[in-house]
């Protein structure tokens, strides 16, 4: 257990940045983008929105969750930073799996809090759907921009490489509970029925994609309800029939991530140097309070809920918030319930009747308790490393009053971003947008 | 300095193939880590020792292999589900129990926890690992 201590001073958020998720290699325009022309997308638009030019800015944060499969390179960091303007510069990469865009966030903010840095760049980027040309394993020379689609059963097998390998993949269980632990574990502790848990997961689905059908950067756009309507269905037919096919325990397909490529950016900024740093500043700065995490490996029961809680539990004594200051949520889902337990430990729903919220659309962008409103990874995308850092892109822009058709009805001051990956990192990111 | 640079895991394998399951106890707390490490996790200790565990369990939870949570190896086991395991020591950890299906799914679960024990078995690959299995 461990108390976080105050920051050396305050650290705030001032410009965003990111790509379209997407299948880049599916797509003639995008077929052959390669990783310094997505981050640097990212890391350019990034700084114009903090009005910040490159060499304001002192260092930068890479992350990638799996550069060897991915790009064939060891030290991503170093081979791209000339193609944003920071040629020279010092950077660091680190993975932390489907984590890295959250810790991303700590990793930056650590870096200006102590006084080391007063502008600082964290970014990532993820080819999850494609691997360097040819794909037939990480040794062969690779062709300089020419990807090869990653079949479902190359990504499976490198996901293997999350476990620990002398125990937890020799048990069997850890590896195989990432699916359906949470979704037994809320069953069995709110005393729900299986068909309730049933609709609950269709509903976090249904409500991601209402999301994403109105976001531009979200990777699958068409609802539920129009997929449904093609099939001369109703939307509670088609979310139980074999267009929506049960994949786990309790898991259905539309339920598990859309792993595909993409890149997001933040600038952070020592609050006090805004001013003299940011000389074209155009929103209000949003302040990162505080930033809670806990790591369980995945032999460790209930790693997810014990993690979240953990890590919760950290960001609100360092705070003195509780789930009630919370506007807005998100979650990592790509394993869907996440986005249910989470938002119960976090205390934004309430204990025991989350679900019931989620059934009634009302964790929609436009309902009253609004849970990630890109899309989250089932309809936006993940893109793994990325995706921690598009959510702090739709949570600023949300918090900025920028999201235009999707934009939530009360502007949020207080949102809480629940990161979790790498079997597993969790993180609670608290962040609120200064009054002045 | 008494912390050894040991061959843990090695020894953990090595011992199952003489049909003993070997954990780590603290020699502070008592508190025992399996599989073993060398720390405690309870107490912070550095030190924990050689620990062979009863094999006497209760299993609290239960989820069913489906097709993302299966492998074709895995048919070996038989009918069999994955869970929260505690040991008669007290520690827990997510392993499979062989004897869970569909069909004894539901009153396992209203009965919860249910008494299981360790068994060892083979995977392919040659080595041996834990299970557990149901005690009725």
């Amino acid at each position: 257990m461990s108390a976080l201590g105050k920051y050396s001073r305050s650290v705030s958020i001032i410009g965003v940045g990111c790509t379209p998720f997407m299948y880049t290699v599916d797509n003639p325009e995008t077929d052959g983008l390669t990783e310094g022309e997505m981050f640097g997308y990212a890391a350019l638009t990034a700084m114009e929105d903090a009005g910040v030019n490159p060499r304001d800015v002192d260092f930068y944060f890479h992350g990638q969750a799996s550069p060897l499969n991915g790009s064939n390179y060891l030290t991503p960091n170093v081979q791209i930073a000339n193609w944003f303007g920071m040629k020279g510069k010092g950077s660091i990469h680190h993975s932390e799996a489907c984590c890295t865009g959250y810790l991303a966030i700590e990793q930056a903010v650590n870096a200006v809090a102590s006084g080391k840095y007063n502008c600082v760049l964290t970014g990532a980027v993820e080819f999850g759907d494609s691997t360097p040309s040819p794909a037939d394993n990480i040794e062969t020379p690779k062709h300089p921009y020419k990807r090869d689609k990653m079949t479902m059963d190359k990504f499976l097998r490198t996901t293997s490489w999350l476990y620990d390998r002398t125990y937890t993949r020799s048990l069997m269980a850890g590896q195989e509970l990432i699916y359906d632990d949470a979704a037994e574990w809320y069953v069995r502790t709110r005393g729900i029925t299986a068909e309730q848990m049933n609709d609950t997961i269709n509903w976090m689905c249904i409500n991601n994609r209402r999301n994403a059908s109105v976001n531009p950067l979200a990777i699958e756009r068409k609802t539920y309800e129009e997929l449904a309507k093609e099939q001369g269905m109703t939307l509670d037919e088609y979310m139980n029939s074999p267009f929506n096919p049960r994949m786990g325990d309790f898991l259905r397909a539309g339920g598990v991530e859309l792993k595909c490529d993409g890149a997001a950016a933040c600038i952070v900024c020592a609050t006090e140097e805004i001013g003299r740093i940011a000389k074209n500043l155009k929103h209000k700065p949003i302040e990162v309070l505080a930033i809670g995490s806990a790591a369980c490996e995945a032999t460790t029961p209930h790693f997810e809920v014990r993690a979240t809680e953990e890590a919760v539990r950290q960001a609100y004594e360092a705070t003195g918030l509780t789930g009630d200051d919370l506007d807005l949520f998100y979650a990592n889902d790509f394993i869907i319930t996440s986005h249910l337990i989470s938002a119960e430990i976090a205390g934004y729903l309430p204990y025991g009747e989350g679900w019931k919220y989620i059934c009634e659309g009302r964790t929609a962008w436009d309902g009253d308790k609004p849970i990630n409103t890109n899309g989250g990874r089932t309809s936006f995308g993940h893109a793994h490393a990325a995706s921690g850092l598009a959510d702090m892109y739709e949570a600023c822009r949300q918090m900025w009053g920028e999201c235009g058709e999707h934009q939530v009805k009360k502007l949020p001051k207080t949102t809480m971003l629940r990161g979790y990956g790498g079997a597993q990192n969790v993180a609670a990111v608290l962040i609120r947008t200064l009054d002045k | 300095m008494s912390i050894k640079l040991e061959k843990v895991v090695q020894k953990f394998y090595e011992s199952l193939d003489e049909g003993k399951m070997m954990g780590r106890k603290c020699s502070a707390c008592g508190n025992v880590e399996f599989p073993p490490v060398y720390a405690c996790n309870k107490c912070g200790n550095y030190e924990t020792e050689w620990y062979e565990i009863s094999g006497k369990a209760k299993v609290h939870s239960i989820v069913l292999p489906a097709a993302l949570s299966s492998k074709p190896e895995y048919k070996k086991l038989g009918k069999y589900a994955y869970g929260e395991v505690e040991l008669e020591e007290g520690t827990r950890l997510n392993a499979v129990i062989r004897g869970i299906s569909k069909k004894n799914r539901a009153e396992l679960t209203a009965k919860l926890p249910v008494d299981c024990h360790a068994s060892i078995f083979e995977r392919e690959g040659g080595f041996k690992t834990v299970v557990f299995d149901l005690d009725e």
